[in-house]
């Protein structure tokens, strides 16, 4: 039986199978054949004897991840990272999205879409620097609260503020470039739906929690699933150009703690390893992620 | 969506970009003494080769091309020294050039790929894992003993002439494996150091400092009389102790941010009760504002803008980045203004400084190896002996006579093509087309390039006072630990780093009283720093039985 | 009853445009400082400190030492080589996975999207992509910045969101008349899906534009270099840092500030332009006209 399903299957959807070939054999060549490279989190890796000849050490940079004096600090301060970016970073560009598609005049929403998005394309280095320019001791955020009779203090040596300014900055120079799948989607909504509204009477805040959200939630659901693919992936570029050692307590994560023991040593392994780490946990909330939204909203990656 | 670039390795891969600015000043101490010393029993001399070499052959080479040339040329061979280069040994080349900050990986690609050049230009202490013996060991670069030996005459001499060289050159098992990059002189090997506006004391009749209750007083009067607003500032990016870690005002209480040696024993500052005093000597300086309010953040744009603006009068950089960068700056202010380089301070007056940023007369970076794939080893060595000889040397630091510089009393000095350039190029890019006494390579490093290369005399003078300090005493050679222990070491130091950055900064800023200094002695220990100063004490008792 | 329902429209509409006026200028900050401080008198612009508001003083001597650099033109148009073969190549081949993926009835589907999934999560590091690359001969060529990357797994999982909600109808009625896959996947639903294509243009475009990485590993030949690496050896090179071990006197390292902005400028700006042209795919209503017609 199961052998004719394959072969039914097969004859109905030839074409199809051919289409998605050179798909799949993308995935094998560039993906699935460098993949043993991953071994290398089992093994003491020298460039020399190659990947496969290296020795094997079994679980031993995973120990010294795990059993690292500062392991649950910065495994903490990722997940709460993260999590507050998934709260405060995820909504915003579809807010954004909501509110560009309220305006009227055609122009202000060109001008709008095309400023906003701007800031992702300036180099992390550049929006840093800025970043450290504003918050400053004399910076123009410290001069604006000493009119209210603040004391100046430079807001990145405070441990408590550097979480708000990571992902008041994130943002800031991410909140246009990620509204743009959402006004995209936004596209596709009814028209007729609105003027339907409309005759009924519904405000345009009604409109928007009736017709706009609903019709953009599959687009919602997906990007919030790969969102909790990515939660372990806090990058360390803009944390080590954010941090010092007085906000390591809240802002020192996995991936700067790592980037730090590679200035001591080529850590090949060992970050592979912690790779390797991310990537299960990572996998296994996107998977968690993708079966609850099913049960509630039937979108779904699988 | 630049998140979803897979792969664990990406983490270690740009992490190495950030990582190369910063391993200037990260070492843990170097340190040398130029023994013109004892002429060891000269065994039969080599043949002395005669440049141009007649030979047929082309080799390869691999190497990164001096940042300064990036925008002027594209390629070694587009470059006025490299062209002249084959032309005095006679060898031909053929080169390739690694992406400017890609070096690291381009390199360990061209292994995995299995095809290498005859010569390569790399760091192999620094950016090599397991290090030079590894290197030998796993079979991609030559063993080089007997080939100096029988070809590298000029080489061969320079080591026998210098011991304490020859034992920073080779590895602990006493091989060689490149042609070093050496500094040949004390003048080249202390670049950084305290800097202060002269013109500011001098108006508020202070001396310059010499002891820290000087370095109070004159921050004081910064502060009050000046108004200063961030009287010391310095950068502390991308770590804290980028500049200051080398001595520069914790040298004073005889310790420093890293391992050094007392009588032959490994000992590491930040365990030490100097340290301590250090701490609240800048916890007393940051409290009463003699410090930038921003030093935890301060980077090299607002270092300069606190200097250019007057709002610092102090700082620790160097002669060329510091005092040449900022000297125009503090003079389109206030036309006065000189920047000076004060000694390193002490506790008491007469006092020589225990600490200071001293480098070692070998650099790993520069050195040209020879790789097993060779085609024709004995060549490449007669090729790159060439730096060594007389000849060599001023080929290498000043380039051609005649076009690059003129012999003024057995005086080489550069000509106006390289010091005021008609196109405009600086003097540092300039001199890196006809030359490379400015940046490294495989030759000796000559004095007289740097009295030319420093253009004030206020920088001259910052080298010399910077130089009296007994670093040389102190600090580590440059040791390696055994590939074995590497892993282990970094490990248990990167916990320790992270614990001692944070309290040291935790006890200066104010948040944690200075007292909390001993409860973070005892967690030192318990990260296993004792393991940490054995592994480093093997490494330099290997060293010291080169 | 109608005169409050005006006035809370007008409230509405000027919270929305107060919001997105507020956004506009703090966004529009960081373009207009890289843009004045690419213009700047180099010392005047190291000395200065706090916001930027206009050049200080005006220079054009960063561009001037950027653009001298031999490898710019070729970089450009290696770049653009890039972008519209990689661009063309990513549309094609994920609106075929996509396409396939997003039918309902295909037996391996659900085994094909673990496998891809995957790949998300799970990857050999750079080495063994490296010895792939020169294994099917790409190596030190333009392509081996393209092939190896034909397909962006979050794009293709975007698309085929995009893809799944068509209406089936659509499609069953064109299958009725005799249309094959191909013809639908082309005939009906691209060009149903215009807004998320044009997404798709502009998320491979800006990744072809901005990548060095690949290049700088798989390139050797400088003449092939792609803009960004050409401009990322400038920067580095540039940079305080690589520059402070050596002892040159202050121009030099000031000019570094100003060409770090400038090389942002080019960069960046042809880049930007792209999206206003993204922006025309952003219509409302396509899918329902064409239900109807």
């Amino acid at each position: 039986m199961g052998k004719n399903r394959v072969i039914r299957d097969f004859k109905l959807n030839k074409l199809l199978y051919l289409m998605i070939l050179p798909v799949i054999a993308y995935y094998i060549i560039f993906h699935y054949i460098p993949m043993y490279g991953a071994l290398i989190a089992f093994k003491d890796y020298s460039p020399m004897k190659g990947i496969l000849g290296s020795d094997w050490v079994g679980l031993k940079h995973f120990h010294d991840f795990f059993s690292s004096y500062y392991f649950t600090r910065i495994l903490k301060n990722t997940l709460v990272i993260s999590l507050y970016s998934l709260i405060f970073e995820f909504p915003a560009p579809i807010i954004l999205a909501l509110l560009i598609n309220e305006v009227r005049s055609k122009t202000f929403k060109r001008v709008a879409q095309t400023i906003t998005y701007m800031p992702y394309f300036i180099s992390l280095v550049v929006i840093c620097g800025i970043i450290t320019d504003f918050t400053n001791a004399d910076g123009i955020i410290n001069r604006l609260f000493m009119l209210f009779g603040y004391d100046g203090q430079a807001m990145l040596q405070k441990p408590e503020l550097f979480r708000p300014i990571y992902i008041l900055s994130e943002i800031w120079q991410r909140i246009g470039w990620e509204s743009i799948i959402y006004i995209a989607a936004l596209m596709s909504i009814d028209q007729e739906q609105y003027e339907a509204a409309r005759i009924d009477g519904a405000t345009r805040l009604k409109q928007i929690f009736y017709i706009t959200l609903p019709g953009i939630l599959p687009t919602i659901t997906i990007m919030f699933i790969l969102r909790m693919g990515n939660m372990l992936n806090v990058g360390f570029e803009k944390i080590i150009l954010l941090y010092n050692p007085v906000t390591y307590n809240t802002a020192d994560v996995i991936s700067s703690f790592v980037y730090r023991k590679g200035l001591l040593e080529f850590g090949w392994s060992y970050s592979s390893a912690v790779g390797l780490f991310n990537s299960v946990v990572n996998l296994a909330l996107l998977v968690t992620a993708n079966y609850i939204s099913r049960k509630v909203n039937k979108s779904s990656l699988w | 969506m630049k998140k979803w670039v897979a792969g664990s390795l990406s983490i270690a891969l740009m992490g190495t970009m950030l990582a190369a600015c910063s391993s200037n000043n990260d070492k843990n101490g170097e340190s040398t003494n130029t023994g013109n010393g004892g002429n060891n029993s000269a065994e039969q001399p080599a043949e002395a080769t005669t440049y141009p070499i007649k030979t047929d052959k082309t080799l390869s080479y691999w190497g990164e091309i001096n940042g300064q040339l990036i925008g002027v040329k594209e390629s070694h061979k587009d470059i006025p020294f490299f062209q002249e280069w084959q032309k005095k040994t006679g060898v031909p080349l053929e080169f390739t050039e690694p992406p400017t900050g890609q070096v690291k990986e381009a390199f360990n690609v061209m292994l995995a790929s299995g095809k290498l050049p005859d010569m390569v230009e790399y760091n192999f202490i620094g950016d090599f894992p397991g290090g030079p013996e590894k290197a030998i060991q796993d079979g991609y670069i030559v063993k080089l003993n007997d080939l100096i030996d029988k070809y590298a005459p000029n080489l061969k001499k320079y080591l026998q002439d210098n011991p304490d060289i020859d034992k920073m050159v080779k590895t602990d098992s006493g091989s060689y494996y490149a042609f070093p990059f050496i500094r040949g002189d004390e003048y080249l090997r202390v670049f950084q150091g305290p800097i202060i506006r002269k013109d500011w004391l001098d108006e508020l009749g202070l001396p310059v400092p010499e002891t820290i209750d000087d370095w109070t007083a004159a921050l004081t009067a910064f502060k009050e009389k000046k108004g200063a607003a961030a009287p010391l500032t310095f950068n502390s990016k991308p770590r804290f102790f980028n500049d200051g870690g080398n001595g520069a005002f914790m040298g004073a209480f005889g310790v420093t941010r890293g391992f050094y040696q007392e009588d032959g024993k490994v000992v590491f500052g930040p365990e030490q009760e100097g340290y301590k005093q250090y701490l609240a000597l800048f916890r007393d300086w940051y409290s009463k504002g003699l410090i930038d309010k921003n030093i935890a953040t301060a980077d090299t744009k607002s270092v300069d803008s606190n200097i250019a603006s007057g709002a610092t009068g102090a700082s620790i950089g160097n002669a060329g980045g510091g005092i040449g960068k900022w000297q125009p700056l503090v003079e389109a202010k206030d036309p006065k203004a000189v920047l000076i380089g004060a000694p390193y301070p002490v506790l008491k007056k007469g006092d020589t400084p225990k600490f200071g940023q001293h480098n070692t007369a070998y650099a790993s970076e520069g050195t040209v190896a020879i790789t097993t794939q060779a085609k024709d080893p004995e060549l490449a060595v007669q090729m790159l002996d060439y730096g060594y000889s007389e000849e060599g040397g001023l080929f290498f630091n000043f380039g051609t006579e005649g076009v690059s510089y003129n012999m003024k009393d057995g005086y080489p000095t550069y000509t106006d093509l390289l010091l005021k350039n008609p196109d405009k190029l600086a003097p540092a890019q300039a001199i890196s087309l006809y030359a490379r006494g400015s940046y490294n390579g495989p030759f000796v490093q000559d004095k007289r390039y740097a009295e030319q290369f420093f253009a004030l005399q206020t920088q001259r003078d910052a080298v010399t006072a910077w130089q009296k300090t007994d670093a040389a005493k102190y600090q580590l050679p440059p040791i390696t630990p055994s590939p074995d222990e590497a892993s282990e070491y970094a490990a248990i130091m990167n916990d320790i780093n992270t614990l001692i950055d944070e309290m040291s900064l935790k006890i200066i800023l104010g948040t944690e009283p200075v007292d909390a200094f001993d409860k973070y002695l005892d967690k030192m220990k318990s990260l296993n720093l004792d393991r940490a100063i054995e592994i480093q004490q093997a490494a330099l008792d290997r060293y010291n039985s080169r | 009853m109608q005169m409050k329902a005006t006035f809370s429209e007008r409230v509405f509409d000027v919270v929305v445009y107060a919001v997105l006026l507020i956004l506009i200028v703090s966004t529009l900050y960081p373009l207009l400082y890289v843009l004045f401080a690419s213009f700047s008198d180099a010392g005047q612009l190291v000395a200065n400190k706090g916001i930027l508001w206009h050049p200080l003083g005006l220079s054009f001597e960063a561009y001037t030492s950027v653009f001298k650099n031999p490898g710019i033109t070729t970089g450009y148009k290696n770049t653009l080589f890039i972008l519209v073969c990689g661009t063309v190549l990513n549309l094609i081949m994920t609106a075929l996975g996509a396409y396939v993926l997003s039918r309902k009835d295909v037996l391996w589907n659900n085994l094909f999207m673990g496998l891809i999934l995957l790949t998300m999560f799970f990857s050999g590091g750079l080495i063994p992509l490296y010895l792939v690359v020169k294994g099917v001969g790409l190596l030190n060529t333009l392509w081996a910045t393209i092939i190896p990357f034909a397909i962006g797994t979050f794009n293709l999982i975007i698309m085929r969101t995009a893809f799944k909600g068509i209406p089936d109808a659509l499609e069953e009625s064109a299958k009725i008349d005799g249309a094959n896959h191909f013809t639908i996947l082309f005939r009906i639903i691209i060009p149903l899906s215009m807004p998320v294509i044009a997404v798709m243009i502009l998320y491979y475009a800006v990744d072809k534009w901005n990548g060095w990485f690949y290049a700088s590993i798989f390139i050797r030949s400088r003449e092939l270099f792609p803009l960004q690496l050409v401009l990322r050896e400038i920067l580095i090179a540039n940079s305080t840092d690589s520059m402070a071990s050596g002892a040159s006197a202050g121009d030099r390292f000031q000019i570094g500030e100003t060409i770090k902005y400038a090389t942002i400028m080019v960069a960046t700006v042809p880049i930007l332009c792209v999206y206003p042209f993204v922006q025309r795919f952003f219509v409302k209503g396509v899918m329902v006209g064409s239900v109807k017609g």
